[in-house]
């Protein structure tokens, strides 16, 4: 299992943050998730493996300065 | 340091005029030609157009210069408010001042908005806005003292030069028992030998004992300070409470107050962490994003980035309560204890470093090549110490060193120092050049526009060259977002009233992330919904961070994400309840346009404010160099073959750059075009008289500026 939003969501093997966000609704505003406290842009989305147990959080619309 | 001398030359008691929902109706004016000190009332009607803060600052501006006054004449006049809303302990955001002058680097009005208690308790004192004009011919200090009711001038003497040995020197001075009371504004010594000073803003932390600052950073109103000779206005008022605002209706305002607060300290830890980390997390994140400036703003990112944001800040940073107002949920004004600089004349000694902050560290990091976290931590410290901008400071020192890579200039030109990108000693040493006003560094200080045309004149530096690679606009140094793939960006810097700071407008994400606004049409109503809401916080005495950087769990459910539209609802509630005046969020945007658009016909006044002046360099547009192109040489051959349909098989390099230029520049002017017309501008850029009338600013005066430029 893995932590979103503070929600138990099933995870899967060769689960990455790309296919992770297609699962879930309105998520086309993600650009910036925390990983277990590390940054994860959306360049990054689609080669960024999700391990099991780990905990993230959908970062809002990044507002800038 | 010896002993500090204050003579006292003037000093008036005042009836102390108590603030009624959120206003005292009054202004102070200081005339330092005559060391006049002056209370006027603020009139209903000025009120109702004008609403407060950088509104007030901008009329009385108005009636103080005229369309020949420059920055260094006595009618320039420097405003600080803080507005209807500031001085609201617990509301995130809830103290900022805002401070305009003529703008040494723009000849323009600019406006810087701050941290810090001097706003609230200048108001609390009995003045919504204070007025500084004339010119002192001796080195003074200003106090307002809302305790003893009192208003006082003294000469100087022996005060330490520096902002942060002299912020400390007179907060003590003024209560050395209670100096929570006291809040200073100051300038130093880079101020006085640059025409991008900043002004640093003041609050004793109560929980370091020490004191702390802000800065009104940007287009060098510390420079018009350090001109008039001012070396401090002070502060001093008691105890706040919500009750000191005197809202019209207390329950409301502790019942929103109590909900945005509790909002923030709840998602704040799961979103951005600012107090933890402030702003350096945008750090990381502009470097995935291709959009960190690197190098004078040439790339997005750089692999060594990592070390110079939030996952290293984070475990420097000391730890305790940061807010810059009391209350403040969101906290983000971390600080460094203990710091040594290894330069300059607090070389050895332990200070404390107020930031830095995302714009620091990418200006005076990445976009230098400088990838220490140490040495920009230096550069902050002694940026705010002298008073200097760090954002004009980085920004001029990129362009210097792409100058000095690029052989436009030499050794020769910048006694002897290498400024190759990275030459972190240097830059230092240039910064420290700008505080003494000598050698390269006051050349440096002088801004990018000025640079320009003495390396051309004098270096014989390629002027072309220079005009596309120096990022600033208007005469204003670039703020630290690399827009070369966002259109809706390059127009929130170019059309921006004072010049490319995103404080108007942050469409970076919207627009090249998420392509929320594909079309033309889109981006216009973004750039004028945008700057419209932004403007509102500097009427109002308010910080924008807890507005979009925080926000409901439920906000992504909404059609328009971006407006953060509960928080919109929750500050037409928050005016409501301190003015009295029933406000929904649609009134927010009525009352900000016509403050903006009286600041862009301002502009005019001063000879500005047209369509040839919301240019931007091409380095904000798109690859000036072969070099660039090919950093991100994929995307941009895929625009020219899918995007604008060309064959590019046969081009050389320098063709698909020239290609790709053609077709950029003329997409920002089609953007200007839509601008334009959504706020009601003719095609030149200037506000028709059908949009001055709707807006109620069609006063006689403005309508002879407008009528002087054509439109009646």
């Amino acid at each position: 299992m893995i932590e979103v939003d503070e929600k138990q969501i099933e995870w899967s093997e060769n689960m990455t943050i790309a296919s992770l966000l297609e699962t879930l609704d309105n998520s086309e505003f993600c650009s910036v998730v925390r990983i277990n406290g590390k940054l994860f842009s959306s360049p990054l989305f689609a080669e960024t493996m999700i391990s099991d147990n780990s905990k993230i959080q959908l970062l809002p619309l990044v507002a800038g300065g | 340091m010896g002993q500090i001398h204050l003579k006292e030359i003037k000093s008036i008691s005042y009836e102390k005029s108590e603030v009624k929902k959120g206003y005292t109706d009054q202004s102070l004016r200081i005339n330092l030609d005559s060391n006049d000190i002056i209370i006027n009332p603020i009139e209903d009607k000025i009120k109702d157009k004008f609403i407060g803060g950088k509104g007030y600052d901008l009329w009385l501006m108005w009636n103080n210069v005229n369309g020949d006054t420059k920055w260094n004449d006595p009618e320039n006049t420097v405003c600080i408010s803080s507005g209807p809303l500031g001085g609201t302990p617990g509301y995130p955001g809830g103290g900022k001042s805002i401070v305009t002058a003529i703008s040494p680097l723009t000849g323009a009005p600019i406006d810087s908005n701050v941290g810090g208690y001097f706003g609230p308790y200048k108001k609390f004192s009995g003045f919504d806005v204070i007025q500084i004009d004339g010119k002192s011919n001796k080195d003074i200090v200003i106090l307002i003292d809302g305790i003893e009711n009192t208003i006082k001038l003294f000469n100087v003497k022996n005060l330490p030069e520096d902002s942060y040995e002299l912020s400390d020197v007179l907060t003590r001075h003024f209560d050395e028992t209670k100096p929570v009371n006291v809040s200073v504004v100051t300038a130093g010594p880079g101020a006085e030998h640059t025409y991008f000073g900043c002004l640093n803003f003041s609050w004793w932390d109560a929980g370091r004992k020490m004191v702390r600052y802000k800065q009104a950073g940007r287009g060098g109103i510390g420079t018009v300070f350090a001109n008039k000779k001012v070396k401090a206005v002070v502060a001093r008022y008691g105890a706040v409470s919500m009750k000191t605002n005197s809202p019209a209706d207390l329950t409301a305002l502790k019942a929103v107050t109590k909900t945005h607060a509790k909002e923030i300290h709840t998602l704040d830890p799961k979103q951005n962490r600012m107090a933890v980390v402030g702003t350096t997390h945008l750090v990381p994140i502009m470097n995935d994003h291709d959009c960190l400036p690197v190098h004078n703003f040439k790339f997005g990112s750089h692999p060594e980035s990592k070390v110079i944001g939030e996952e290293v800040y984070e475990h420097i940073f000391d730890k305790g309560f940061d807010g810059c107002w009391k209350g403040c949920a969101v906290a983000c004004a971390h600080g460094v204890k203990d710091f040594s600089p290894f330069t300059g004349p607090y070389r050895g000694k332990k200070v404390f470093v107020d930031g830095p902050e995302y714009e620091t560290v990418a200006g005076c990091g990445s976009n230098l090549g400088i990838f220490d976290a140490q040495t920009i931590l230096e550069i902050n410290f002694y940026c705010d110490a002298y008073g200097l901008d760090t954002i004009s400071v980085g920004t001029s020192l990129g362009f210097v060193m792409e100058c000095f890579e690029n052989h436009q200039i030499t050794i020769d030109h910048t006694g002897g120092m290498d400024l190759s990108f990275g030459s972190r000693f240097n830059a230092l040493e240039i910064i420290h050049q700008m505080a003494r006003g000598e050698g390269f560094g006051s050349i440096v200080g002088k801004g990018i526009r000025k640079m320009k045309a003495i390396f051309a004149k004098d270096f014989g530096a390629n002027a072309a060259f220079m005009q596309d690679i120096g990022m600033e606009s208007k005469g204003l140094e670039f703020s630290e977002y690399i827009t070369k793939e966002s259109l809706a960006q390059q127009g929130g810097y170019g059309l921006a009233l004072k010049g490319p700071q995103h404080d108007e407008a942050w469409l970076i994400f919207l627009d090249m992330v998420h392509n929320f606004m594909p079309t033309f049409a889109n981006k216009a109503e973004a750039l004028h919904w945008f700057p419209m809401f932004r403007t509102w916080f500097a009427l109002c005495g308010l910080c924008k961070l807890p507005w979009n950087d925080i926000v409901p769990e439920d906000n992504k459910n909404n059609p328009e994400p971006a407006k953060v539209v509960k928080h919109v609802g929750w500050y037409a509630d928050f005016f409501s309840a301190v003015t009295g005046r029933k406000t929904g969020p649609e009134d927010l945007i009525s009352m900000s346009e016509a403050v903006y658009n009286f600041q862009r016909i301002f502009n005019l006044k001063m000879g500005y404010g047209t369509r040839e002046h919301d240019t931007v360099p091409y380095r904000a547009v798109g690859p000036v160099t072969v070099e660039e192109y090919k950093s991100r040489q994929k995307r941009y051959d895929d625009q020219l073959i899918e995007k604008y349909n060309l064959d590019i098989s046969d081009m050389t390099s320098e063709e698909k750059v020239a290609s790709l230029r053609q077709k950029r520049e003329e997409q920002y002017e089609v953007l200007k075009d839509a601008v334009y017309e959504r706020r009601g501008w003719t095609q030149n850029g200037i506000p028709t008289i059908e949009t001055v009338k709707r807006l109620g600013i069609d006063f006689p005066e403005v309508l002879e500026v407008l009528k002087k430029n054509g439109v009646e």
